[in-house]
């Protein structure tokens, strides 16, 4: 068994190789310039990251500066720690992409914090669905293949631990940009209704408010196509994220959403997150077109000798 | 005192029409005023749409199978094409049904993201613009207090840097991808277009956006297109999905192999 397993791990981590190999053709140019950009900027360590080491070792209430409109200021890049999205209940190769490397010191560690065994409370048929991908994702014939590798949008939490993320504070709005596939998510404040129950959309539909230094949202409308992480954890379109986020010093925010889906969960579940602020200063978040040269990729993950699965480039 | 001279009674009444006719002051102007921010801009917050058929031909065209009649949007309705590139726009014309970076869902530049039929909406704040459109979730930040980094870059939706001219929004946009499409029609830069854009307020509810675009290697010269584009008045709008390149996968790579 733990032959078979080890088997099993390495075969994800070459999976998990291949689907980096994508990386080079969407965008490899922006990306290089952004990066070559971000080692420059690095040299210099931002005060606002030391001061928020510095508050969170204290463990003292903090109180956000607040946005020119008054909202406390959330802005900034921020990247989860650890980041990345191969398998949210067993943190060992979530950071594949990221660094290149397992930490085995986080195997068995979970982002789900209830139920207290951090695993998804599915339904026994879900279970068995979940169990399916799980065991296909590593040499998917495309159903197994995770939507994020097609570049479709990666849907509401995911979106939040799939590399850099930015919040942008505008009047009346909190946005948040994805350097991957320029997704973006634009939260209205202004206590606005949820759209009409039977239209569902990728990134669902988020309505946000201010408790305090508290951004409380609900996101609702979601469609039934996004996953949690590569290894196929899911979701139906009954599903509703109800996040907080809150700044507890300068350099983090504090991140959690409770799942309910009727149709797939015994019971809502909760995650949690830590983002950590980047510590370059002046960096932008530039193109990183997704689709546009993603044939290549789709090839490579999916063609094999004896099974030739990959569409056709228009 | 009763006035009984005709002319100067014809006078008193012209003026009092006049007065009473001319716009109202104040309080009824208040509502057809500028929004503007707390640093004296306009407010261009909000979901705006242009009302056009640029995005079929940005020239003038008859109506065909699919594709609405229009009066074209580009000053004097000619693109100043070098030869070469006059040739390529015919060639374009014929392949557009897969040529087109539309038809293959890619990111469509700019101008014509502003002009495609779907709404976009802006947020502001006094350093940055951010464009969020609806069309393959394309989105640009527009630096109001930065120079555009050193090429050569790439990008789809090129880099944007503005500026305020006054009550005008001045976006300069540099590295593109080669080509460049402004229509179904086929009419086309490539990656050294110069693209700028002017959104000016006429009012609340509208502006007037003019572009002036550039391209050495395919114009003779400068040239400029304009439109009006308008702010979506309905009470519950929002930017919705439109994920081209996912509609139709059920057909395609979604489901297993038979």
């Amino acid at each position: 068994m733990a032959e078979a397993s080890r088997v099993g791990r390495q075969r994800s981590l070459s999976v998990a190789w291949r689907w980096d190999v994508k990386k080079p053709w969407t965008g490899c140019r922006s990306i290089m310039i952004a990066v070559a950009a971000c080692a420059v900027a690095s040299a210099l360590v931002s005060a606002d990251g030391q001061q928020g080491q510095a508050g969170s070792a204290g463990g003292a209430a903090y109180t956000a500066p607040r946005t020119p409109d008054g909202q406390p200021d959330l802005q900034g890049f921020w990247t989860v720690v650890p980041g990345g999205t191969y398998n949210i209940w067993d943190l060992e190769y979530q950071s594949i992409h990221q660094n290149g490397r397992p930490e085995p010191e986080l195997r068995g560690k979970s982002r789900i914090v209830d139920p207290p065994d951090g695993k998804i409370p599915y339904q026994p048929w879900a279970a068995a669905k979940a169990k399916l991908i799980h065991d296909n994702h590593a040499d998917p014939t495309p159903q197994f293949l995770d939507p994020d590798a097609r570049c479709f949008l990666q849907g509401v939490p995911r979106h939040l631990y799939n590399r850099e993320i930015e919040i942008f504070q505008s009047p009346g709005y909190v946005t948040f940009f994805n350097m991957a596939h320029h997704t973006y998510r634009a939260i209205p404040l202004d206590g606005s209704p949820h759209i009409p129950e039977g239209l569902k959309l990728w990134m669902g539909d988020s309505r946000g408010r201010w408790d305090g230094d508290t951004l409380v949202v609900s996101v609702a409308n979601h469609n039934d196509q996004t996953w949690f992480d590569i290894v196929g954890d899911f979701h139906s379109d009954a599903l509703n994220v109800a996040e907080r986020f809150r700044r507890v010093s300068a350099g983090s925010i504090e991140y959690e959403a409770v799942i309910t889906d009727p149709k797939v969960y015994t019971r809502p579940w909760k995650m949690v997150l830590r983002f950590q602020r980047q510590r370059e200063q002046n960096i932008e978040m530039w193109e990183e077109a997704c689709y546009e040269n993603n044939w290549n990729s789709l090839e490579g993950m999916l063609n094999r000798p004896g099974r030739e699965h990959a569409p056709k480039a228009p | 005192m009763r006035i009984t001279n005709p002319v100067v009674r014809w006078m008193c009444t012209a003026v009092t029409a006049a007065v009473l006719l001319s716009p109202a002051p104040a309080a009824g102007q208040g509502s057809q005023a500028l929004k503007r921010t707390p640093d004296g801009k306009p407010d261009l917050t909000g979901v705006w749409q242009a009302v056009t058929t640029a995005n079929w031909n940005v020239l003038s065209h008859a109506a065909d199978k699919d594709v609405p009649a229009g009066l074209g949007v580009v000053e004097g309705d000619q693109i100043p094409y070098q030869p070469w590139a006059a040739a390529q726009q015919r060639e374009n014309f014929k392949n557009r049904a897969t040529a087109d970076p539309e038809a293959r869902c890619y990111l469509t530049g700019v101008p014509r993201s502003t002009y495609m039929p779907y709404p976009f909406q802006i947020l502001q704040t006094p350093k940055q613009i951010a464009v969020l459109y609806e069309y393959v979730h394309a989105v640009r930040r527009v630096y109001l207090d930065s120079k555009h980094p050193e090429g050569p870059i790439e990008w789809y939706m090129g880099d944007s840097r503005g500026r305020w001219e006054g009550d005008t929004l001045v976006v300069d946009v540099v590295h593109f991808t080669n080509p460049v499409w402004f229509d179904r029609a086929g009419n086309f830069a490539s990656d050294t277009l110069h693209v700028v854009e002017r959104y000016t307020p006429m009012g609340p509810n509208h502006i007037n956006y003019e572009v002036t675009i550039e391209d050495p290697k395919v114009f003779t010269r400068p040239w400029k297109m304009s439109m009006p584009l308008y702010r979506r008045m309905e009470k519950n709008v929002r930017i919705l999905e439109f994920e081209c390149y996912a509609f139709g996968l059920e057909h395609t790579w979604l489901k297993p192999p038979e």
